[in-house]
């Protein structure tokens, strides 16, 4: 029987959509695979240190981390929200340079911001001294003293993670229609009641959110509560692995973090939902904004200039000053090239990976495939330490088989997967795909169909339309997506930590190990580079956020 | 004073500016109390300004605004908006997302008592037929039930006047026209003067006892739909408000023109000196298709209305009428039909 074009066209379709297909399902499959094993260890019978884990440390790590979660969000709405409110209300001298600084802090991983102002304020430090040798009252100098406690990990932690709540209420008080706010003036409300009955309830999803981001953030931190000392979940996991050796232990630990953030992850979406509907505006805000002038100018200024100045400016002088003046660190070249190099492969890859999917979905969008796609979107929510003991697990067993299976060949065992780059580019992989996604999905989907179906109808071929339209379309998004990838990676400590090879050193790594060797000073190189490393996708945000 | 305490608004004068250039000016308005008034007018000829002007967001540059007897606004005073006791409807709805259909209604009814309150919400609900959607929220409603809930918040603390900025543009036409006269009605129903601007000619005639009709910032004609569109003052409220076509003519007596379509009369002195060069205008209601009439035109061109046809027909002289025929009187392009005038008021502006 002849084949006619249709029958083979179709054919060819069925074929591409099941190689679209599997290859989304595979990598679903590796976001699934350290999830699936750190909760079968729910089923597993507990051991000896579990159990001594309940009678004793388990509270300790839910009290403080929702103490730390709880503090972090006073600290992130205290800081974002009135910064965003003043933003987008009023209009003062400086604002516009304001509006991006308060961003900068992002370009800071909360363990980094620890380890330098923990360098600047111990007993020996500079500010101690000197406030000693002014003659402080004790009360004074207490706070700075302690600030390797519980609280000071929530301010560290606020003030890097503040500018997620910041940008989203921003977003959402501006959205926020002219009209909603004159119409609530012609129902016989004045300022005040307009803005306690309909601008604060309107954005509070937005808030909620963002607050939820940085809640997300908090109980996936490791290096600073770690080097405050601070036993939360996360340390707790590292504890039970490293210290007790117990790894069904850590993986248990790990799944009732999971619960935790299972719950962040629920809210979070609700809000997000809620944000939908509230923010489908025409006419903004602009022209309802105040002018300040005089005192109350400065004091937006002022308000304003506080969190860029504590999350970022001063640490940033501290980091520069240690560099060129003071740090003693060798090797800060193989380090850096270690850790752009890893970074720089793995950001390709995922952007590489995300890009498949964003063209899976767009050329068949069938419903399993957008579900695969928003499980895979989860990764993003495991903390660091639970992706790793979720694929170390695993990269064990296999590790331990095949080198069985291999001793009848006279091959020497060795570790095949576990502590190779293998196992750290998967973990990249599984945590930051989503940060890949989301660029490349938003590019892709400016992108649209009308687009491609008129270069369809000018001539083009299905080739023609990648080449000449989406590759040309599509390049800002996807090296926005692999830079952000980059950035991320370099930051990322616990699951770098635990699965890198035996000796190989990245600079988030070797900041961590001259911390905790209380070399804060010697760390401070590594920590400039990750910095400045990480204000390019700060500004980049900045420069599409003001396209907006 | 006294001319104040009779009408409900009172604009004298007025001039707006809207950034450097001038939007509006030498605006005067009255409306009676009870009294739908509409401005009509093409999109940026400064109707939306003017509303918002009364509303007390947009400053004036000269003149007065006057409600109920109190001086609302000049350029020295302004009453803040939320004192002023307007309501306003908005082109995009404006309904508070984050509160449900009786939150909305209630929103502005916080300083009433709680029953009083209620009473009110409940009546208002009732008035616009949504009784048991109370406790949904804006974005489970259609279009047009958004619409009336707008209508209803708006309404809800009994303004003085009520503001309508094109409040039904964003709907389709089937279901605008309907809902401009379901408005007209419960407005009627609950008693409240208000003012509706729209560039939709029928729209104003569904809603409105008196239009102003507004062009390049000034009020053109104020009166009755009726009027508007049988007694236009100046060609651009003809136009506007419908079609016509103009023909050349001349005066020949103080009641009378000569045109190429004869000598037509009217019934009351035209207002010109006889000899003047004028023009009249004709609407296509002026000219009827008759089949038993001997004056005859060709047809060359047809629009089907449904209920009518509207004809474009080439009198033997050349000029070019528009011309009414009943639905089933289906003619051909090129067809001589025949044709008589039926002319109650004549229409003459000056050439």
């Amino acid at each position: 029987m002849a084949v006619t074009g249709k029958d083979y066209l179709s054919y060819f379709r069925i074929f591409r959509l099941n190689g679209f297909l599997v290859a989304t399902f595979g990598v679903a499959l590796c976001v699934a695979l350290p999830l699936c094993i750190v909760l079968s260890f729910l089923a597993t019978t507990s051991s000896d240190v579990w159990r001594h884990l309940v009678d004793t440390l388990l509270l300790r790590y839910i009290s403080n981390t929702l103490l730390l979660s709880f503090c972090v969000t006073i600290g992130v709405v205290c800081i974002g929200v009135p910064a965003a409110w003043i933003i987008a209300f009023y209009r003062f001298w400086g604002r516009t340079t304001l509006s991006w600084l308060l961003l900068l802090p992002m370009a800071y991983p909360a363990y980094i911001l620890a380890y330098t102002y923990t360098g600047v304020m111990e007993y020996a430090g500079p500010l101690l001294t000197w406030m000693r040798a002014a003659d402080m009252p004790d009360w004074v100098m207490m706070p700075f003293l302690h600030i390797r406690s519980l609280p000071g990990a929530a301010l560290m932690l606020s003030l890097v993670l503040y500018p997620y709540v910041y940008l989203l209420a921003r977003a959402a008080f501006l959205q926020q229609s002219a009209n909603l706010m004159e119409a609530g003036y012609t129902l016989g409300q004045g300022r005040l009641s307009v803005f306690r009955r309909i601008v604060i309830p309107m954005a509070r999803p937005a808030i909620a959110a963002g607050t939820l981001l940085a809640i997300m953030e908090t109980v996936a931190d490791f290096g600073t509560v770690q080097f405050f000392g601070v036993q939360t979940f996360t340390t707790g996991i590292m504890r039970t692995y490293y210290g007790f050796g117990d790894t069904a232990g850590a993986a248990q630990l790990s799944s009732v973090l999971l619960g935790f953030v299972a719950v962040l992850i629920v809210l979070e979406r609700h809000s997000r939902n809620r944000i939908r509907y509230y923010s489908d505006q025409m006419r903004q805000l602009d022209q309802a904004a105040k002018h300040l002038t005089g005192l109350s100018a400065f004091g937006a200024q002022v308000l304003c200039t506080l969190p860029i100045l504590l999350g970022f400016l001063i640490p940033t002088m501290l980091l520069v000053n240690w560099t060129v003046f003071d740090a003693q660190l060798q090797s800060l070249w193989q380090l850096a090239w270690n850790s752009f190099a890893l970074a720089g492969g793995s950001s390709f890859l995922i952007v590489g990976v995300a890009l498949l999917i964003a063209y899976a979905n767009r050329l068949f969008p069938t419903r399993s495939l957008s579900y695969m796609t928003t499980f895979i979107g989860l990764g993003y929510a495991l903390p660091g330490v639970v992706v790793a003991i979720g694929i170390l697990i695993p990269f064990g067993i296999f590790d331990t088989w095949i080198s069985e299976q291999l001793t009848s060949w006279s091959v020497k065992p060795q570790l095949w997967l576990s502590g190779t780059l293998f196992a750290v580019i998967f973990a990249y992989l599984v945590r930051f795909l989503a940060v890949a996604n989301g660029n490349v999905f938003s590019g892709l989907s400016r992108i649209r169909p009308s687009i491609d179906q008129s270069g369809r109808l000018l001539g083009l071929s299905q080739t023609g339309v990648l080449t000449r339209i989406h590759i040309p379309l599509m390049q800002g998004s996807v090296l926005t997506a692999i830079l952000v990838c980059f950035v991320d990676i370099l930051k990322e400590l616990p699951a770098t930590l635990i699965l890198r090879p035996f000796d190989f050193n990245t600079l988030a790594v070797r900041a961590y190990e001259l911390a905790g060797q209380e070399r804060l000073i010697d760390a401070s190189p590594a920590s400039l580079c990750i910095v400045l490393v990480g204000l390019v996708p700060v500004i980049l945000l900045n420069r599409s956020i003001g396209k907006l | 004073m006294t001319q104040q305490n009779k009408d409900a608004l009172t604009i004298r004068d007025l001039t707006l500016d809207y950034g450097s250039s001038r939007a509006v000016y030498d605006v005067n308005l009255v409306l009676k109390p009870l009294e739908l008034g509409c401005l009509l007018g093409p999109s940026g000829c400064g109707k939306s300004t003017l509303l918002r002007a009364i509303a007390g967001f947009q400053p004036l540059t000269s003149g007065e605004i006057w409600l109920d007897g109190n001086l609302l606004t000049s350029p020295s005073i302004s009453v803040s908006a939320e004192r002023r006791g307007v309501g306003m409807m908005f082109q995009d709805i404006a309904l508070f997302p984050h509160l449900t259909v009786y939150q909305n209604i209630g929103f502005g009814l916080e300083d009433w008592p709680e029953s009083k309150a209620q009473q009110r919400i409940h009546e208002l609900l009732d008035l616009i037929g949504l009784q048991n959607l109370g406790s949904r929220y804006p974005h489970e409603l259609s279009g047009g039930q958004q619409q009336r809930v707008a209508l209803a918040r708006s309404m809800a603390p009994k303004p003085k006047l009520l503001l309508l900025d094109e409040p039904f543009s964003g709907l389709d036409t089937e279901l605008r026209g309907r809902l401009a006269s379901e408005v007209r009605t419960i407005l009627k129903s609950d008693g409240i003067c208000s003012l509706l601007v729209t560039h939709d000619q029928r729209e104003a005639f569904d809603f409105a006892d008196r239009i102003a009709v507004m062009s390049d910032g000034c009020i053109r004609q104020f009166d009755t739909p009726f009027n508007l569109y049988h007694e236009p003052t100046s060609p651009f409220v003809a136009h506007f408000v419908g079609p016509g076509e103009t023909v050349d003519a001349k005066v020949n007596a103080p009641r009378s023109v000569a045109s190429p379509l004869g000598v037509l009369t009217n019934d009351t002195d035209l207002g010109f000196e006889t000899g003047d060069d004028v023009k009249i205008f004709l609407r296509p209601d002026d000219l009827i298709h008759d089949d038993d009439s001997g004056y005859t035109a060709i047809l060359i061109e047809k629009h089907f209305r449904g209920a009518h046809h509207l004809y474009q027909v080439r009198l033997d002289n050349g000029v070019v009428l528009g011309c009414f025929a009943p639905s089933h009187h289906d003619h051909k392009i090129g067809e001589r039909i025949g044709v008589s005038l039926d002319i109650e008021h004549l229409v003459v502006f000056p050439r």
